[in-house]
């Protein structure tokens, strides 16, 4: 019994020293193929990873713009534009009045030279605004609103009809020109990102398919001038799986190499125009940082072009190996 | 050594006494290729366990199908063929690789891979059945010492004449020992020294124990050798002489 036991124990070690070596054939008669035909390789690495390069792109371009999402309390803020021209006495009246309502909790009136001058400190403007004869700008109400739940993520109907009846009781003032809800535009920047989220899962889907078909081709051209290795391969007792694992080896190495190369492509382009839009950018906000695809986004990419090139190798291989054996 | 005959795959040359069954028995076999040509029409014959053969006749009578269907390369249109007492019609497909493996088979075209050296071509055979490398290296190295090649184990086959490819070809179908051998038109293209050569190798892989049969038109050669000799004609076997009685 002991010794039937240790013999089946022998044949499974036996057996699975076999596959290992078989996968180590597989392993680097895979990498000989490509590197056989380096400028081949080279240029399907390169579509690949082109194609690759896209939709990858676009995410992270959203991403780095989704940094721009100052704390919500800092613009829940509403501007209340007054006319040109509006009296000093008539406009603290006014501010006295709008302050005493219950949903505003403080009000700051910036007279227009005041803003004139901030506007000549930040803006960078400096020489355009000293060559105006008149001062343009209006007087501004910026007022903060009372505890009023605004965030965001919480920014249901009520918070928003709410805003909006204020806006039109402020407008409805002789003085004012007109009111704004600062979080408006940050609501739209975020409605014009998540179609950009969605386009980009769009082009991953189609050129995920681009990636299954250049594969797959490519596999397919290697399978056809490997005909002749194939059949003695097969005259020799190999099995279908061991003829067919160096192509799936070879698919999901395009796809890896591919995927190597989005990533190189994009995080280059970033580089490239990450210095003036940093720049850019650091003079509206303080705190933005330029994000790269990150490790778990490179990973992601990696593992899915493997994955994306396997799957193309597999289709190949499905279709053009499959009579190697009489029925 | 107990052998049951027909159950191990990698059973070393069974000799006769042991296994008792032909190696190879064809019973009633016809061969039909799609678009109607008949290759082979009711062929019956056996092979035991150790013997050596020939099988002659004109090109196009047949030689090559009957090879193809013991090399398991074929199946037949109807009839029987058996290899080691087992019925090649009962082997599922996934099972032929494996089977495969059991006949060494030699092609007048050599079919060596030319991007790999003469051991790689040679070691191709046992890295698909999963042999160790150490392993792998030392058979290779006695198969290339068998057909007298072991100088040119790093060469490319390309720059290796025609009647060393023919020996590498044989180092590779011999490597793993298989219980059969068989060879398609070996001295086709060699000059008469070579092939006497050439026989006399496959005639030491047969005293070792290794059924062999070989399909030749070299008329004069067969019959130096005194063996069996199957005749086809159209598909049919002719005859069965008896050793040496040709002609």
């Amino acid at each position: 019994m002991a010794t039937v036991e240790r013999k089946s124990q022998g044949s499974l070690n036996l057996g699975l020293r076999a596959w290992g070596t078989r996968h180590v054939y597989s392993f680097f008669s895979s990498i000989g193929t490509l590197l056989r035909s380096p400028l081949g390789t080279l240029m399907t690495v390169a579509v690949l990873g082109i194609a690759m390069a896209l939709p990858l792109g676009l995410w992270v371009a959203l991403k780095n713009l989704q940094q721009v999402n100052p704390a919500a309390e800092d613009i829940s803020t509403i501007s209340v534009f007054l006319n040109a021209g509006a009296k000093q006495a008539k406009v603290d009246k006014l501010a006295a009045e709008i302050n005493a309502w219950p949903e505003v909790e403080s009000l700051k009136a910036l007279s227009p030279e005041e803003a004139l001058a901030d506007f000549r400190k930040n803006s960078g403007f400096a020489a355009a605004v000293d060559a105006l004869a008149d001062n343009p700008l209006p007087w501004v109400f910026e007022l903060k609103l009372q505890a009023v739940d605004i965030k965001l993520e919480s920014h249901n109907e009520t918070v928003a009809q709410q805003i909006e009846r204020l806006l039109i009781r402020l407008e409805s003032f002789p003085e004012i020109d007109f009111a704004q809800y600062d979080l408006q535009w940050l609501e739209r920047l975020q409605a014009i990102m998540g179609l950009g989220a969605t386009i980009s899962r769009i082009l991953a889907i189609l050129f995920g398919f681009a990636v299954i078909f250049v594969v797959g081709n490519t596999i397919r051209l290697d399978i056809q001038n490997r005909r002749e290795e194939i059949e003695v391969m097969s005259l020799v007792g190999a099995t279908e799986a061991f003829i067919r694992r160096p192509f799936l080896y070879t698919g999901f190495w395009y796809g890896l190499l591919g995927g190597l190369v989005a990533l190189t492509l994009v995080s280059l382009s970033l580089a490239l125009i990450g210095g003036p839009l940093e720049r850019l950018l650091l003079s509206y906000q303080s705190d933005f940082q330029l994000l790269l695809p990150g490790i778990n986004g490179s990973l992601l990419v990696l593992v899915g072009g493997g994955l994306l090139g396997l799957f193309g190798g597999a289709l190949a291989v499905r279709r053009h190996l499959n009579n190697l054996n009489p029925g | 050594m107990v052998v049951v005959c027909g159950h191990s795959l990698s059973c070393f040359p069974s000799p006769s006494e042991v296994c008792g069954l032909s190696m190879i028995r064809f019973e009633r076999v016809s061969k039909r290729y799609p678009g109607g040509v008949q290759a082979l029409s009711d062929v019956s014959f056996h092979l035991e366990s150790g013997e050596m053969a020939f099988l002659t006749g004109h090109s196009g009578a047949g030689k090559s199908t009957l090879l193809r269907l013991i090399a398991l390369l074929d199946r037949a249109s109807r009839g029987q063929v058996f290899l080691q007492g087992r019925n090649l019609a009962n082997i599922p497909r996934r099972k032929l690789p494996l089977l495969r493996r059991s006949v060494g088979v030699i092609f007048q075209d050599h079919k060596l891979l030319s991007d790999k050296t003469v051991f790689d071509n040679v070691a191709l055979p046992l890295l698909i059945a999963g042999w160790r490398y150490q392993e792998i290296s030392k058979r290779v190295r006695a198969a290339l010492d068998q057909v007298d090649l072991l100088r040119k184990e790093r060469v490319m086959p390309v720059s290796l004449s025609g009647g060393e490819q023919q020996r590498v070809g044989i180092a590779r179908a011999i490597v793993s020992n298989p219980p059969v051998l068989l060879a398609d038109e070996p001295t086709g293209n060699l000059d008469p020294d070579l092939s006497a050569d050439l026989m006399t190798l496959f005639c030491r892989l047969n005293e070792l124990g290794t059924t062999v049969l070989i399909a030749s038109h070299d008329i004069a050669l067969i019959q130096r050798l005194q063996r069996r000799v199957l005749v086809l004609e159209q598909g049919k076997i002719l005859n069965q002489e008896a050793a040496g009685s040709l002609g």
